[in-house]
């Protein structure tokens, strides 16, 4: 009487398992977040006009990663498509994960994508940088931006921030002015990746670098570096207590609060500034490219890019995809979702920036061409992980910014092998 | 119900028969089967993956063979200075949490159970922190210890006190995972010894009484050695259980500032997830299972827990 019911079960569970594979022609990968959602949202559109069925698995920021290496080395074919940040790409591409797309775009009769793409954009897309071939399409074009209170700055005797110079002094007077409650600046100091992206814009401002040319040789500890350092760390007395363990969403809402009247940001938080129920500064928020130090500032880029896994099952379904979410049309529907464009014809369409929400686009678009990439390494988390660990000691104190400098030049060169 | 009787003469039925048979015979074999993959699946193969995993050298790339690394990457752990930061933050929290939730966990257990025996929703409102999932812990405190618009700063700015950074200080980092820890896990030692007191015979308690033995000495000498058995697993549980501790750094401090809240098991993900490198991952993994087997039983046999 048992055993009937049991069998039975056991094939139909079985017979599950078996079909799983056949729900979806293909499976994308996305981050949580706005960049994710708008991903989702254009699956949805696409599933609907070609009919075909779109899986979208959205996790955190790291466990994208974290899946899509773990597919990726295991060969599971269990995502056709990840939306990856670009500092990954190297990892993927050179073990392998990721599907060279030159064939895909033979086959559809074009050399490559098209020209209408934002060239730093592409540059990220192909392996190695801006050279070889091309093993994703960019989707999220973000860059920093500089963020700053115009009317408090102005204040302050800066009309525009320039200089890394200018920030300074205009912060320290807001900060000396706020008595323990209002700040002049604030960063992401949390370790790790945090404080890192938020030193890079000054770093390669001063003129340093991680990397020589051919990345044969550490160059953090430098005198530019020292200046950046010095630089970074006069901002940080003027920053808010705590200031060590900030992430985006921290900074995000001092700025939001009104509680601090500048910072390095990325371009998806200006929906949230000039939202009012989200933001008590709605219209009063200024953006302008990273200011300069000894040398012209330049933003870090942090695109989302979509590449097909190397082991995906329906690769070419998954190129179409790519395709029609990356067209014109469909950037500009994403930009109108909320998520920063990769083309010029988006960031130049007057349907958008004539929107007061969109007021910001002529200086990210300027901000991406003036970006640069965090060092193309296939090593780069275990080396942000390791400079994260040394600006975190310095930010905190328990190091002098001598210190850390030297420890970190010390740490990357272990990591890199080129000592 | 009738069956028609199997025909000896058709080989069919003979097969069907021996299979019945077979299956009748094997019945709570087969029944078990499931349950024992699965948990051999969950046991032994990881167990038998960690250990492979550590004495070779695994590459990201697919395409790249695993190659025999022998005891290298244990040999790592000795040189790794981030393993070293880990293995003492871990040993300091472990120390100072477990220490501070035993001591109020028996001390709330005796308030309790001596002099407001019948509050029951008390008791339950006590142990509610226990029954949050360690994730939504760490945000509550996140948001309170938050510099800017935390409570904890609002209640010490008002008081003229001035505000401090809790988990973005360097000094002050480890003790606010600790705080956050104590309120989570206070409740589990007081569950504990409160069923502990609840169980002590009542006799020993009147002859002491009688010969005029102080509340002092009647809790050094009966309630102290009633308890050992309780206590010492308790304390088992919970160093077992601070020994990996992940989720509350994870959210609270992401290991930082400068390194001073970097547990073993934040490092561990690191290595493996963050930098893909299983092999050593694996090695430390190990290393920390080893570590944790190795004391229990040294605890277990010091405390004559088998006994």
């Amino acid at each position: 009487m048992v055993r009937r019911p049991f069998l039975a079960m056991a094939f139909a569970l079985w017979s599950l398992a078996a079909i799983q594979p056949a729900w979806a022609d293909i499976t994308v990968l996305v981050p949580s977040g706005s960049e994710g959602d708008g991903l989702r949202a254009a699956a949805a559109d696409y599933a609907k006009l070609k009919g075909s069925k779109v899986e979208i698995v959205q996790a955190p920021y790291n466990n994208v990663f974290e899946q899509a290496a773990n597919a990726g080395q295991s060969k599971s074919g269990a995502f056709d498509i990840v939306l990856m940040d670009d500092p990954w790409i190297p990892f993927f591409a050179e073990n392998g994960h990721l599907e060279d797309l030159t064939p895909y775009f033979q086959k559809a009769g074009k050399a490559g994508p098209d020209d209408d793409f934002l060239s730093k954009s592409l540059a990220l897309c192909r392996n190695p940088y801006n050279s070889g071939p091309y093993i994703c399409l960019p989707y999220v074009g973000n860059a920093q931006m500089f963020f700053y209170d115009a009317a408090k700055f102005k204040d302050a005797g800066v009309e525009e921030p320039k200089t890394w110079d200018d920030v300074l002094k205009a912060a320290k007077a807001l900060t000396d002015k706020g008595g323990g409650r209002y700040f002049g600046y604030v960063f992401r100091g949390g370790q790790g990746n945090p404080v890192v992206a938020d030193f890079m814009p000054l770093f390669w401002s001063y003129g340093a670098n991680l990397f020589n040319e051919d990345r044969s040789k550490v160059t953090i500890d430098t005198p530019e570096g020292a200046a950046a350092m010095k630089m970074f760390m006069a901002l940080r007395d003027v920053s808010p207590k705590g200031v060590e363990s900030y992430n985006a969403n921290e900074v995000g809402q001092a700025l939001a609060a009104g509680t601090a009247a500048s910072s390095i940001n990325w371009p998806n938080w200006v929906a949230t500034f000039e939202d009012p129920t989200q933001s008590r500064m709605v219209g009063k928020i200024s953006y302008t490219g990273i200011p300069a130090g000894t040398k012209p500032g330049s933003s870090e880029i942090g695109h989302w890019t979509m590449g097909i896994m190397a082991a995906a099952k329906n690769k070419q379904e998954a190129f179409d995809f790519m395709q029609w979410a990356t067209s014109p049309e469909q950037i500009k529907v994403s930009a109108e979702r909320g998520n920063p464009p990769v083309r010029t014809s988006t960031f130049t369409d007057p349907e958008l920036t004539k929107q007061e929400k969109f007021r910001h686009y002529p200086v990210l678009m300027n901000a991406i061409q003036a970006s640069t990439p965090r060092p193309r390494h296939p090593k780069w988390p275990e080396i942000e992980n390791a400079f994260g660990i040394e600006l975190s000691k310095a930010v905190a104190g328990t190091q002098t910014p001598e210190e850390a400098l030297k420890n970190a030049q010390a740490a990357v060169e272990k990591i890199a092998g080129t000592k | 119900m009738t069956r028609a009787l199997p025909t000896p003469t058709t080989s069919h039925h003979a097969r069907g028969s021996g299979l019945e048979q077979w299956v009748e015979r094997h019945l709570r074999i087969l029944m078990l089967a499931p349950a024992m993959i699965v948990l051999l699946a969950l046991t032994i193969f990881p167990s038998a993956y960690m250990l492979i995993a550590a004495v070779t050298r695994i590459s990201p790339n697919p395409d790249l063979p695993w190659e025999f690394a022998g005891y290298q990457n244990f040999a790592r752990l000795l040189t790794d200075q981030q393993f070293h930061i880990g293995l003492r933050n871990t040993l300091v929290f472990t120390v100072a949490a477990v220490t501070i939730e035993f001591l109020l966990g028996l001390g709330l257990a005796l308030l309790l159970d001596r002099y407001v025996r019948k509050l029951n929703l008390l008791k339950t409102l006590l142990m509610l922190p226990m029954m949050l999932p360690p994730v939504a812990v760490a945000i509550t405190w996140k948001l309170i210890y938050e510099p800017q618009f935390g409570v904890l700063n609002e209640i010490m700015f008002n008081l003229g006190l001035p505000p401090q950074a809790w988990a973005g200080d360097a000094r002050l980092a480890m003790l606010s995972v600790i705080i956050a820890d104590v309120w989570q896990w206070t409740p589990f030692m007081f569950l504990l010894m409160l069923a502990g007191l609840a169980s002590l015979p009542i006799e020993p308690y009147e002859a002491a009484a009688i010969d005029g033995a102080s509340a002092w000495r009647q809790f050094r000498d009966l309630t102290l050695p009633f308890l050992k058995p309780v206590i010492a697993i308790a304390l088992l549980l919970r160093i077992m259980d601070a020994l990996r501790l992940f989720d509350l750094v994870f959210i609270l401090t992401g290991g930082g500032p400068a390194d001073r809240t970097k547990t073993l098991s934040l490092y561990i993900y690191q290595v493996a997830y963050r930098f893909a490198d299983q092999s050593y991952a694996a090695a430390i993994s190990l290393f920390v299972l080893f570590a944790t087997v190795a004391f229990s039983t040294w605890f277990i046999r010091r405390m004559r827990l088998a006994d």
